[in-house]
């Protein structure tokens, strides 16, 4: 028998007065750095990173699954609610996390709303931080589709969450990697993937900013695939250009779920905004 | 293109997989390319009806209406960014869907894959 050396545990954080029973993900040793998911999946987005032996002989990651995703319960009272994330919610989880794990600025990888909320950390939160690696991430996107299409009782919200979002990978992912991405999002709780989505088309505060970010003290990078519909490399071009000093690498073989998609395709972008995450030491 | 799609209702009734998600679909879909209209009935999965237009009589529930240039980057292989999905091609504006979209999404992979149906043609003359 041979585990990989991913370890999972269990932590309790109060978020917004409630308490939050959190499932995070845990490897390597080194310069710390938390991730975090797309709308509508879980930590499982990240387990080839947290396996990279390479990676992790450098770094520590950690990966945490948000309040009613993968194996982190929904809060008490959960049955008469309607889940809708938002931007402060978002944030306070992310830092309560990142305190309750002990961490000392690490640097925040986020995808798509994990992205936008890296943005947002950045430029609200951005002394707790040592950087910040958006991936799929831009300033606002607009829904096309009715979000509500995605929780109703006389449809598999998950499947039709899947069939949608598969138009944002790229087909040169491997098919196992396409389907265990899209696995993720099939098997997401009712509501939860337009809760999400909720914050991700309809808070469009990040836009004015973006300016304030600044990247003498935390670097900023950005990583968009060329496949992504949802975030296109003009959406995240247009993004970066906002933030002075960021910077922005456009992968052209890569979609929306780069790390899940297609893991040996996104590795080499991804050990490279780790190496830009160095911080000049008398900032 | 009606060659194609005979192609496509060939490769559909030998896939199980996708009779098996289609299952619960049985509608007519408007399938529009190039401005010439083709009226694709699907009963309980199968395609059992290609029909081609011009017709204002026959109901469709939803349709989907690209150009020929598009469909063939489409069933590239290795489509290019924005070519690799029915949707992408909506994005660059080399595509439309119109009339009950709830009722594509309800059926989103069903559809999606049939479409892709012709992908696998590796002759631009197979496509014709």
């Amino acid at each position: 028998m041979s585990f990989e050396p991913i370890i999972g545990r269990y932590l309790t954080v109060t978020v917004q007065g409630r308490q939050q029973r959190i499932y995070v993900e845990t490897a390597g040793q080194g310069t710390a750095v938390l991730c975090l998911h797309t709308a509508g999946a879980d930590t499982r987005q990240w387990r080839h990173i947290l396996n990279d032996a390479c990676l992790t002989a450098g770094h520590q990651f950690f990966a945490f699954d948000m309040p009613w995703h993968g194996k982190s319960l929904p809060p008490e009272g959960f049955q008469t609610e309607e889940y809708l994330l938002t931007t402060e919610a978002y944030m306070e989880t992310v830092l309560a996390v990142s305190r309750a794990l002990g961490l000392d600025r690490p640097i925040l990888a986020g995808c798509s709303m994990g992205g936008r909320i890296a943005l947002q950390l950045a430029s609200l939160h951005g002394h707790a931080f040592g950087g910040f690696i958006a991936i799929e991430a831009s300033d606002f996107q607009p829904a096309w589709y009715d979000i509500d299409w995605f929780h109703r009782p006389d449809a598999h919200g998950g499947e039709m969450g899947a069939a949608l979002v598969s138009a944002n990978i790229s087909p040169h992912a491997p098919d196992a990697e396409r389907w265990n991405t899209l696995w993720m999002f099939m098997q997401s709780g009712p509501g939860v993937f337009r809760g999400d989505l909720s914050f991700y088309t309809r808070d469009d505060s990040l836009i004015v900013r973006l300016g304030r970010i600044d990247t003498a003290k935390t670097p900023v990078h950005l990583l968009v695939g060329a496949y992504d519909l949802t975030c296109t490399p003009e959406d995240a071009k247009r993004t970066a250009a906002a933030i002075p000093g960021a910077t922005c690498t456009v992968m052209d073989e890569l979609g929306h779920f780069p790390m899940s998609e297609h893991p040996a395709g996104f590795r080499p972008f991804f050990a490279d905004a780790l190496a830009r995450m160095k911080v000049p030491a008398d900032v | 293109m009606r060659a194609t799609l005979a192609r496509m209702q060939h490769r559909l009734h030998e896939t199980p997989h996708l009779l098996r998600l289609g299952r619960l679909f049985s509608e007519t879909v408007l399938l529009e390319v190039d401005g010439a209209e083709f009226y694709l009935t699907f009963r309980d999965g199968r395609l059992e009806g290609i029909v081609e237009g011009p017709s204002r009589k026959t109901p469709w529930r939803f349709a989907f209406r690209t150009d020929a240039e598009a469909l063939a980057q489409f069933w590239q292989p290795i489509p290019k960014p924005g070519f690799h999905d029915i949707f992408g091609l909506v994005k660059i504006g080399r595509g439309r869907i119109d009339g009950d979209i709830l009722a594509l999404v309800k059926n989103l992979r069903f559809f999606k894959e049939f479409m892709a149906l012709a992908r696998n043609a590796t002759r631009t003359e197979e496509l014709a």
